[in-house]
């Protein structure tokens, strides 16, 4: 009996440390990169590195310059609201758009139903990088603006995603509410409109968090579309090419100091609705 | 009267219906259908861009492909010592000389590069490739996408094992799990790279030289022999999460009671594991493994921030012959090539998730 209490006791230790170790592993960059925006030029080149920002003597001694150089340079903060501007109208288009196709998909009949949902999700999985160079053609024949050009560019991987979530989401809705609102005189729209769509509020928060994250996050177009327009850099593009304002070598407390400002906004959205994006994660994934 | 009715109430629904699909079939159209038919044309031209000529891009059939997969696989004849009429010998390595690879692989009409040599029945070989950094990048890609995708999935499902057990401070671990899923690939690339400077102002020069691994200048970076370690440990921190997250919602679906009667039947907690738990993870299992395997092959981020010019990824080389060498042609045929390669995991994927099935 006493032997199984020990066992069950190393268990229980074993199985907390392990906890610990993944909690740290998951936060430890993190904390480094916070750590890291707090030192000064001075202290990030100290060797060893350490954990703390602390100054020659060994004493705490944080600094928040790096931070108020990010927000003096106006790239980052150009970057800040080109991303903001780009993620956001992404979504808003995504949902919208996505959302006529969904409802369309998921309580309409019509001929062709079925192609039209296979193209959607093999959508889903297309790969944006092989249409790279095509886009970029197309978007110079058009002469759009950059930001247009990457709101649009985003729907290839924004809109299938909005869409195909949603068309799960409205299947589920009973069909009889829909069909007693056209017994009553309703035409299809009235009911998408009126009736159906706010139904649909919590399945439009959670597509739309994600596709707004999967355009917060977008490098490859967004740096392949400003080459030659800075201006409209977003968070990506100004955070992998900073070079900063004063500083000869690159500067990574500024740098730092820019990854902990875009990432907190991102994390406290994710935390405040962590089980709709657990589920919107999972719902092509399991359901399926 | 009443089947009047009813034909006009579907026809309605039909056109309603139409309608509705028409605003994003038109933006699919405009970004991703139109795109990936100029593509698919461009390829077969030699297209550059903003070439300041007035001349029309010519049509050159498979040239691109042939310029990008073209391979050739010579012999290296050993080396004779001219006094001796013998196979000269190392000294140092006691091993037979052989001819350079570049004597030996051909030059015209197209040159073929030194890829990678290899030996065979006591003979030596060259494999050389008409783009041997193409070659490489399709090689580093597959490596990258396979490793990482496998730890990932073995890591993701030990997370996921752990989380899934009932302790206090599980929802706080479950919301820390999003964390490295919700930073920017490419700010945690940048974070990764601080970390990894190669002197003791880095993070893991400084743990490492305490631990008396290395004298605290390890460039991570820039040595042939950690480069891909590195890009994978930072594609495994950033995704694994993703990975236990799936595996999660998988592991909760298992009715309990399963593991009830395993428990009355005896059974210990790995026969438990093998016999319940891994059978109906399966499922969950394939389709996170495709899902993140599709994803992986069309990697970007890491390689272009933490290499650059240095390691390509068949994105990060398709961006590098579009923008820096300004070759449409080319670039147009390493995205068809990128997209038959992942169109064939993607049809697996398919399959798997049973879509037809309804």
């Amino acid at each position: 009996m006493k032997k199984n209490n020990l066992i069950w006791l190393i268990g229980k230790i074993a199985f907390w440390i392990l906890v610990i170790f993944i909690f740290f592993y998951m936060l430890f960059p993190f904390y480094w990169a916070v750590n890291s925006s707090l030192k000064s030029e001075a202290q990030l080149q100290m060797t060893p590195a350490t954990f703390l920002p602390v100054n020659s003597e060994g004493r705490f001694a944080p600094t928040l310059q790096n931070y108020v150089a990010v927000f003096n340079d106006g790239t980052f903060v150009r970057a800040l609201w080109n991303s903001t501007i780009v993620a956001g109208l992404t979504t808003l288009l995504a949902l919208g758009v996505g959302s006529f196709a969904a409802y369309a998909m998921g309580k309409l009949r019509f001929k062709g139903k079925k192609l039209t949902l296979y193209l959607i999700l093999s959508l889903t999985m297309f790969p944006q990088i092989t249409v790279l160079s095509g886009l970029y053609a197309v978007i110079n024949t058009l002469n759009l603006g950059a930001r247009i050009s990457l709101i649009l560019s985003y729907m290839i991987f924004t809109l299938p995603f909005t869409t195909w979530v949603l068309t799960a989401f409205f299947k589920e809705l009973p069909t009889e509410i829909m069909q007693s609102a056209w017994v009553d005189g309703a035409t299809p729209f009235q009911t998408f409109y009126v009736i159906l769509l706010p139904l649909t509020a919590p399945a439009l928060v959670t597509a739309g968090l994600l596709a707004f994250i999967a355009a917060w996050n977008e490098y490859i177009f967004a740096l392949t579309f400003t080459t030659i327009a800075p201006e409209a850099r977003t968070i990506p593009v100004a955070i992998s090419l900073f070079t900063g304002s004063v500083s000869r070598q690159v500067p990574f407390g500024e740098i730092m100091a820019g990854a902990v400002i875009v990432t907190i906004p991102v994390v406290v959205l994710v935390f405040i609705f962590q089980r709709r994006i657990v589920q919107g994660l999972t719902a092509g994934a399991v359901k399926g | 009267m009443a089947r009047k009715d009813k034909l006009s109430l579907a026809q309605k629904e039909q056109r309603t219906a139409y309608k509705l699909l028409i605003p994003a079939l038109l933006i699919l159209a405009l970004v991703a259908f139109y795109p990936l038919f100029q593509v698919f044309y461009t390829s077969f031209t030699d297209k550059v861009f903003a070439s300041g000529t007035d001349e029309a891009p010519k049509l050159i059939g498979f040239e691109n492909y042939k310029s990008l997969l073209g391979l050739t696989v010579m012999e290296l004849p050993k080396v004779v010592d001219e006094t001796t009429g013998e196979a000269s010998i190392d000294e140092d390595t006691g091993k037979p000389v052989y001819e350079r690879a570049i004597r030996v692989l051909p030059r015209s009409p197209v040159r073929y590069r030194e890829w990678f040599q290899f030996s065979l029945f006591g003979r030596r070989y060259v494999v050389g490739a008409r783009d041997p950094e193409f070659m490489k990048a399709i090689w580093n890609t597959l490596v990258f996408a396979v490793i990482s995708v496998f730890l990932e999935t073995v890591l993701g499902l030990g997370v996921a094992l752990v989380v899934n057990s009932n302790f206090r401070g599980k929802g706080i671990m479950r919301a820390t799990m999003l964390v490295p899923w919700a930073v920017i690939t490419v700010v945690s690339a940048r974070i990764w790279e601080w970390m990894l400077q190669p002197t003791r102002a880095g993070l893991f020069n400084t743990v490492l030289s305490k631990l008396g691994w290395g004298d605290g200048d390890l460039s991570f970076l820039s040595m042939p022999a950690l480069q891909m370690p590195t890009l994978i440990a930072v594609d495994v921190w950033k995704t694994t999460p993703f990975m236990a997250l799936l595996i999660l919602a998988g592991l909760q679906l298992i009715p309990r009671e399963l593991y009830e009667a395993g428990r009355v039947d005896g059974a210990g907690r790995l026969k438990q594991f093998l016999s319940i738990t891994l059978p109906l993870l399966k499922p969950t299992l394939a389709v996170a493994l495709i899902f993140r395997t599709l994803d992986a092959l069309r990697v970007f981020d890491v390689f272009q921030v933490l290499m650059g010019n240095r390691m390509y990824s068949m994105a990060s080389y398709n961006y590098y012959q579009l923008i820096g060498n300004r070759n449409m042609g080319l670039a147009s045929a390493i995205g068809v090539i990128i997209f038959f390669l992942i169109g064939i995991f993607a049809i697996i994927y398919m399959r798997l998730m049973g879509v037809d099935k309804e």
